[in-house]
């Protein structure tokens, strides 16, 4: 083997040469990977970090309950149960269209629907889950299990639960998702898939009962697998709210109803401040079926029931007040000096003014009556008189002072407002001029007068209470935390100046129509309890229209009566509203039992048990046979 | 064949800097292979002892490379040549494939992978034929001849298919070559012609999963989640480490598997994500020193066999090492480069070894006749 070359200086000195530049540029390249590193590590590490984060952190919501209501004595009237979600997580699904097919088999979900869901939803973060179908049943899910589908998943959420289903279901309202509406104006603040009240108390009160939803942030790898749960931070049920409802007394006013078999509205008020103790409108609809999620058949339904279910007739129902509104002429007539309680007029069934016959209810007349025996036997003849010597803007005014015609601002939404004509109304409408005939059909709450069933309530209250309009309210007190803390009471809308004395015929009078054997409501009779009351009846359609439409059950006509009890020193008053109830005496039977309940829970006896409707004794004869048309000769 | 007094020549220093590389690399595969168990506690995983064991191999194939003088190699480098054709084909025979490529021999329980010795033994012939020749690298003829060890070995590993392995053979080369007198005038042209013809290597060279991580590099935001999806991440695991890091076995995007792969191709991006920019400067310069101290053995080297033995592996090494991190920073398309002495791999860990074995020896003999 050759002697190994050994390197001649010449050599040496070029390769020295060559290696230095070698080093150099090996120097110069790791000097670039440095700065490399020093860019990303540290004038982009915020976004860096920010972007690692979101690759192994997820932020999953924690529904929280919503507050659980309360009666005036504590009974739950609606809470909270679990129920179980099927929800997808796209980023978890290997074939979205398939894992959908497969679902949809094995619970008989429908596949277009949840196709739609995912669709509409599909800008959001794909580890956000897809609720698909509410309120799963058991075998629902245990069919999903057993296909092991990936990407779906089951979860626990708290649901509203209405005990008593459609008990004051007007009150409390329903709940579903935040819509899009609602969204866009931020009415409520809520991410979009939040449950949120959609009327009533649910609507009202959603800022004490929405509670605040905890997170929970997990670790996840890149699979998207759950390895352990970073920060949990808890849901916070929402307030507690304690409503002014006395569970039995609603509880009585539905039974009123059910056994009467009408439909309609109650509401019941404390006529010293306005709490409202009972408060319903019927047909209801079930708030548990919003709750988890209402099928879009049962919504269907209920927005097409001709019946409207989903109408809040104490807040929202017009109708003409009938006799009920008599007292409010009396009271103009005595306090604007035209009659005094002992003023009389001469019934003989009918009374000619402006060239038109006025029929009284009672065809061979009532005679020669007085303030309060006119009252007790609703002559309408008598009315005739003090409402045509009134005019139209006076009856207005006082009818206006004891609540009818305006708002009463209950703390529930979507009031509306009645009607009492007046000379200025007219004006506004095409017709200019108002003719003194008119004032007649109004002084006994005809023609174009008419009430909401809450204004009416007040409208009794405040004639039980000697003036005091008070203010309808449900809202008790809210739990803070620790402790209930009460709700002031809203004040009085207005107190009426009224002289006592003359507000007490007015009251003699309706207490002769509950306890005198001739009065028209002896029905709402309670021994001992000194009710008073007034009877009314609104005709759907004139007896002419009637004849020409012949009879059908949703022509008949509304029956109402408005009370407070005891006379002196009244604590309950309010109103019922028989749909389509033929005879007024039938809305008494229904107060009645309203009453009976009331005053046997405040003395300690047993509560009545719920009316059947042989019971009711309802008089379903045809007015027409007694009554004789208004406004014919 | 040893004698006593050489065992004063050994760099010490490059050695204890080779050895903490690898250990800094036992450690990044211990943070990345931990095996977490449901109910709180681990274990290492089985990488972490493979490369334990391979650290091991590789120390005594370093004390081998060490301890026979480099020129009796370089003189028989044309039978290891020929021995390591001999393996690259059998591996294309009857070698076991994973992944879609047949690359190793399966030597009982563990896998051996001949590609890696390639650039060593490639090396050592080029010393040799450079080294004995007079005229140097100055000639266009030479080139050729030289140029021909390489085709045939490249060849053979990118039929594998290994194009990454394949192209760290080039750098050894143009190491050696350059080393020994280059004219850089032949280098410009060469590179003029490879300019040339990527074209035609694009359109027939290339396999789809190839170009498709070329494009994808020059815009990864095209694919975020396909072949996108490891540049991008290689990015955030790198940005999301701070000055000082998340701490050891902290990182999120390596332990959580954000990032694919990240003890072998990207561990240097987990190192950045665990130990910071102070880590990566702390990583960054022992591998600069490694690099540095290794060219002057060859500057020290008696002879040119050995300064060209030191320039060629040399040059094989930075370049994969330059390669790697940059790929480890999202800055270069996905090879399946490794980083010598940190990535996992037994073969790679041995080779390399044995190969700083053969630097070493060149610096321990330069007083030697």
């Amino acid at each position: 083997m050759s002697a190994t070359p050994v390197m001649m200086s010449e050599d040496r000195r070029s390769l020295t040469v060559r290696l230095t530049w070698l080093q150099y540029i090996i120097a110069v390249l790791f000097s670039a990977l440095a700065i490399a590193f020093w860019v990303f590590q540290i004038v982009q590490h915020q976004k860096f970090s920010q972007m690692a984060e979101e690759n192994h952190l997820r932020r999953l919501p924690l529904p929280a309950p919503r507050g659980v209501l309360f009666d005036r004595n504590g009974k739950v009237l609606v809470d909270n149960r679990s129920t179980f979600n099927i929800a997808l997580v796209r980023e978890q699904t290997r074939n979205l269209d398939e894992t959908l097919r497969q679902l949809a088999r094995a619970t008989g979900a429908d596949e277009a629907t949840m196709r739609e869901t995912v669709n509409r939803r599909r800008r959001e973060p794909s580890y956000r889950p897809i609720v698909l179908i509410e309120n799963a049943m058991p075998e629902q899910w245990f069919a999903v299990a057993a296909r092991n589908l990936p990407g779906i998943i089951y979860q626990p959420v708290p649901t509203r639960k209405y005990p008593s289903s459609e008990l004051a279901a007007h009150v409390f309202g329903y709940v579903g998702e935040v819509t899009e509406a609602q969204l866009a104006s931020n009415e409520y603040g809520v991410e979009p898939g939040a449950v949120v009240g959609h009327a009533g108390v649910e609507k009202a009160l959603n800022k004490y009962l929405m509670g605040k939803d905890g997170t929970k942030e997990v670790i996840v790898n890149s699979l998207g697998r759950e390895i352990n749960v970073m920060r949990e931070e808890a849901p916070t049920e929402g307030r507690g709210v304690q409503l002014t409802i006395d569970a039995d007394v609603q509880r009585a006013a539905e039974d009123g109803f059910t056994a009467s078999t009408f439909n309609g509205a109650a509401v019941v008020l404390d006529p010293r401040n306005g709490e409202v103790l009972a408060f319903t409108s019927r047909p209801a609809y079930d708030p548990n079926a919003f709750a988890a999620g209402i099928d879009r058949a049962t919504w269907g339904a209920l927005n097409t029931d001709e019946l409207k279910p989903l109408q809040n007739r104490a807040l929202q129902g017009r109708y003409s007040p009938g006799s009920t509104f008599k007292m409010a002429v009396g009271l103009a007539g005595l306090e604007e000096g035209i009659i005094t309680p002992s003023t009389t007029f001469f019934c003989p069934g009918g009374q000619t003014f402006y060239g038109r016959f006025f029929k009284c209810h009672k065809k061979e007349g009532h005679g020669t009556v007085d303030l309060r025996k006119a009252i007790e036997q609703s002559c309408d003849v008598y009315f005739y008189n003090v409402g045509n010597m009134l005019g139209v803007d006076r009856i207005n005014k006082w009818a206006t002072l004891f609540g009818l015609g305006v708002k009463s601002n209950i703390d529930l939404p979507n009031e509306v407002t009645g009607l009492i004509p007046s000379t200025a109304w007219k004006k506004t409408t095409r017709e200019p001029k108002w003719y003194a005939g008119e004032t007649i059909s109004v002084a006994i709450g005809q023609g174009q007068v008419s009430v909401t069933p809450v204004s009416l309530a007040v409208y009794a209250a405040t004639l039980g209470n000697g003036g005091v309009r008070i203010t309808p309210h449900i809202l008790r007190s809210i739990y803070e935390g620790t402790e209930w803390k009460p709700v002031p009471a809203p004040g009085p809308q207005s107190v009426v100046e009224v002289t006592p004395e003359k507000l007490q015929a007015i009251r003699d009078g309706m207490w002769n129509v509950v306890n005198s054997p001739s009065g028209t409501g002896r029905r709402a009779r309670i021994d001992g309890k000194d009710v008073c009351g007034k009877t009314g009846t609104a005709q759907v359609i004139s007896n002419q229209g009637r004849l020409a439409a012949r009879t059908t059950k949703n022509l008949r006509d509304h029956g109402w009566f408005v009370f407070f009890a005891p006379r002196d020193n009244p604590e309950i008053a309010g109103v019922v509203f028989a749909e389509h109830g033929v005879h007024s005496a039938n809305a008494a039977q229904i107060t009645r039992h309203i009453l009976d309940t009331y005053f046997a829970k405040k003395d300690g006896r047993p509560l009545p048990p719920p009316p059947t409707t042989e019971q009711m004794r309802l008089d379903l004869t045809d007015p027409m046979a007694r009554r004789a048309p208004i406004g014919e000769n | 064949m040893f004698e006593r007094r050489l065992f004063f020549h050994v760099d010490w220093i490059l050695l204890v800097a080779v050895l903490l590389l690898a250990a800094l690399g036992v450690a990044m595969i211990y943070s990345t292979t931990y095996v977490r168990l449901p109910d709180g506690s681990g274990h290492a995983g089985r990488e972490f002892w493979i490369q334990l064991y391979a650290l091991a191999i590789g120390g005594i194939a370093l004390l081998v490379c060490l301890t026979i003088d480099y020129r009796f190699l370089a003189e028989h480098s044309l039978f290891l040549y020929a021995g390591l054709l001999g393996l690259l084909v059998f591996v294309l025979i009857a070698g076991d494939s994973a992944m879609g490529a047949q690359r190793w021999i399966a030597l009982g329980p563990f896998k051996f992978q001949p590609s890696e010795f390639a650039r060593m033994s490639l090396a050592l012939i080029l010393a040799m034929f450079f080294g004995e020749n007079r005229r140097g690298a100055r000639n266009t003829s030479d080139l050729v001849i030289g140029g021909i060890f390489v085709i045939v070995l490249f060849a053979l590993i990118v039929k594998q298919p290994d194009l990454g392995s394949a192209m760290t053979l080039l750098p050894v080369f143009l190491g050696v070559a350059y080393l020994a007198g280059l004219r850089l005038r032949l280098l410009a042209i060469a590179a003029a012609i490879a300019i040339l013809l990527a074209p035609i290597a694009w359109k027939y060279g290339l396999k789809d999963y190839q170009k498709s991580r070329i494009v994808i590099f020059i815009d990864p935001g095209q694919d975020p989640r396909g072949a996108g999806y490891q540049p991008i991440q290689a990015r955030v695991t790198v940005g999301s480490g701070g000055l000082k890091g998340k701490g050891f076995m902290q990182g999120t995007q390596g332990q959580y598997k954000f990032l694919p792969v990240a003890h072998n191709d990207f561990i240097f991006s987990v190192l950045a994500e665990e130990f910071g920019f102070l880590g990566v400067l702390g990583a960054l310069g022992l591998y600069l020193f490694v690099i540095l101290r290794s060219l002057e053995a060859a500057r020290l080297a008696k002879d040119r066999i050995g300064a060209y033995l030191v320039g060629g592996i040399i040059s094989g090494f930075t370049f994969q090492v330059i390669y790697n991190i940059t790929m480890s920073a999202g800055l270069a398309p996905v090879k399946g480069l490794t980083l010598p002495l940190m990535s996992y791999g037994g073969s790679s860990m041995i080779a390399t070894l044995a190969a700083f074995g053969l630097i070493l020896n060149v610096r321990m003999r330069r007083f030697t006749n």
